[in-house]
């Protein structure tokens, strides 16, 4: 059973990123209460046995509005962990109690202090910053905790400095940082040199050790592997059963393993759906997934990836939806992605520490 | 073949004296944040639980 499922309550979002890979972004295709009481029906028994996680995703989820979003949650056990991810920009005193009163743990998407955020734009194309902070000041007047993912599109030197700097007083306690990807419908090029990189991450590594007190996604993998290659446990870290983490579409469409492939049809793969939950239940839909041709063939380039790759044991094998978007397949293994925030991390962290 | 594929392996455990100090600063820091093994987690550490990391807060999933 999965630990986690992705809910698009809708596929609008009030903002239009160049780099953003949705493809429906501009349509407002509202999930149904069907769809959540379905999903609900199979999540309610597995959160009896184990943490489980609704995760809400766009578009915006909150441009489906706080009544449609209460409607949604509705069916779900109060032991459910609801999550969102927002760009923060609808984020008022209202929506602050909303997510008082519905226990939800919130994740913004800011990119750093403005000139970093130049690509969060309205779909007027004015920038998105204003409204962004003015959101997360509400979040924090509340009290309310926060999470934060950053796109960094030029990695390199003299950047990731400041952008710790702006995190550490904006106040987030996690921060992800996602090195600008080429998938769905952003077809920029993600190609970096591979010094550039590495000094991100190694600047990155340095200025958070001045001040480490925000859990830094990428920091806290990269020690941890290190950590257990050093005790020799390495060989117990990498989960040993794939997390199919299902993407519910608005529809009830279920995309597994990569929610980048949702919205998405190819001549080969058809639409990446294994079903909808409207006609058979999630759990059914879950239970033989490497059915799917193109599951399969990921599972074989994850095998393809163990076997040529010395950084497996740190990354696992490349996300799907990076394998598919980069090389038109889901077999192959090194991709951009790897290199940006696979391979040039740990090699950043090493650089740290070598006083590189 | 395999000499090749441990070549990272091997580079962290000769780095090992520069390391161990940085990874105490890890340590410290997650006691610090409260999310050590047993801390009483707040409501986002909840999100830290490296089993029930959401959506792109996954590292990854990918099978042994």
């Amino acid at each position: 059973m999965p630990s986690y499922v992705v809910m698009q309550p809708t596929t609008l979002c009030n903002l239009d990123c160049s780099y953003c890979y949705l493809p429906l972004r501009a349509a407002d295709h509202r999930m149904s209460p069907e769809v959540s009481r379905a999903v609900a029906a199979d999540v309610n028994r597995w959160v009896t046995g184990q943490r489980f996680s609704v995760v809400w995703h766009g578009g915006e989820p909150m441009a489906a509005g706080r009544e449609h979003l209460a409607r949604l949650m509705e069916p779900f056990a109060p032991e459910v962990e609801h999550h969102l991810q927002t760009n923060a920009t609808l984020i008022d005193d209202a929506w602050c109690d909303f997510f008082r009163a519905h226990n939800v743990r919130v994740s913004v998407s800011i990119d750093g202090p403005e000139r970093h955020d130049e690509a969060r734009r309205t779909r007027g194309g004015l920038s998105g910053y204003p409204r962004i902070i003015k959101g997360i000041t509400t979040l924090r007047r509340h009290g309310l905790p926060f999470a934060a993912l950053c796109v960094v599109s030029s990695p390199g030197p003299a950047v990731a400095k400041d952008l710790y700097a702006f995190f550490l007083d904006l106040g987030c306690e996690v921060l992800g940082i996602n090195i600008e990807e080429r998938e769905g419908v952003n077809e920029r090029d993600n190609r970096h040199a591979a010094a550039d990189v590495r000094a991100f991450w190694a600047e990155l590594t340095s200025a958070w050790r001045d001040d480490p007190s925000i859990h830094v996604r990428e920091i806290e993998w990269s020690l941890r592997y290190v950590s257990a290659v050093l005790d020799r446990t390495d060989g117990d870290l990498l989960p040993r059963r794939l997390d199919p983490i299902p993407t519910v579409g608005y529809d009830g469409s279920v995309v597994l393993l990569s929610p980048e492939l949702a919205g998405f049809t190819h001549d080969r793969y058809g639409d990446f759906a294994s079903g909808n939950v409207l006609t058979t239940p999630l759990a059914t839909l879950l239970r033989e997934p490497a059915a799917l041709p193109w599951v399969s063939e990921f599972v074989t380039g994850v095998e393809n990836c163990r076997a040529t790759c010395p950084y497996f044991g740190f990354c696992g094998g490349g996300h799907a939806a990076n394998r598919f978007f980069e090389h038109g397949r889901f077999d192959g293994t090194e991709t951009e992605h790897c290199r940006n925030s696979k391979i040039n991390l740990l090699e950043g962290v090493l650089d740290h520490v070598r006083g590189a | 073949m395999s000499e090749e594929l441990d070549r990272v392996t091997t580079r962290i455990r000769e780095a090992h004296a520069e390391l161990t100090p940085l990874l105490k600063v890890a340590r410290d820091a997650r006691i610090g944040r409260a999310e050590a093994a047993g801390a009483d987690s707040s409501a986002v550490c909840a999100w830290n639980h490296f089993e029930n990391i959401p959506t792109f807060f996954n590292w990854n999933n990918r099978p042994r």
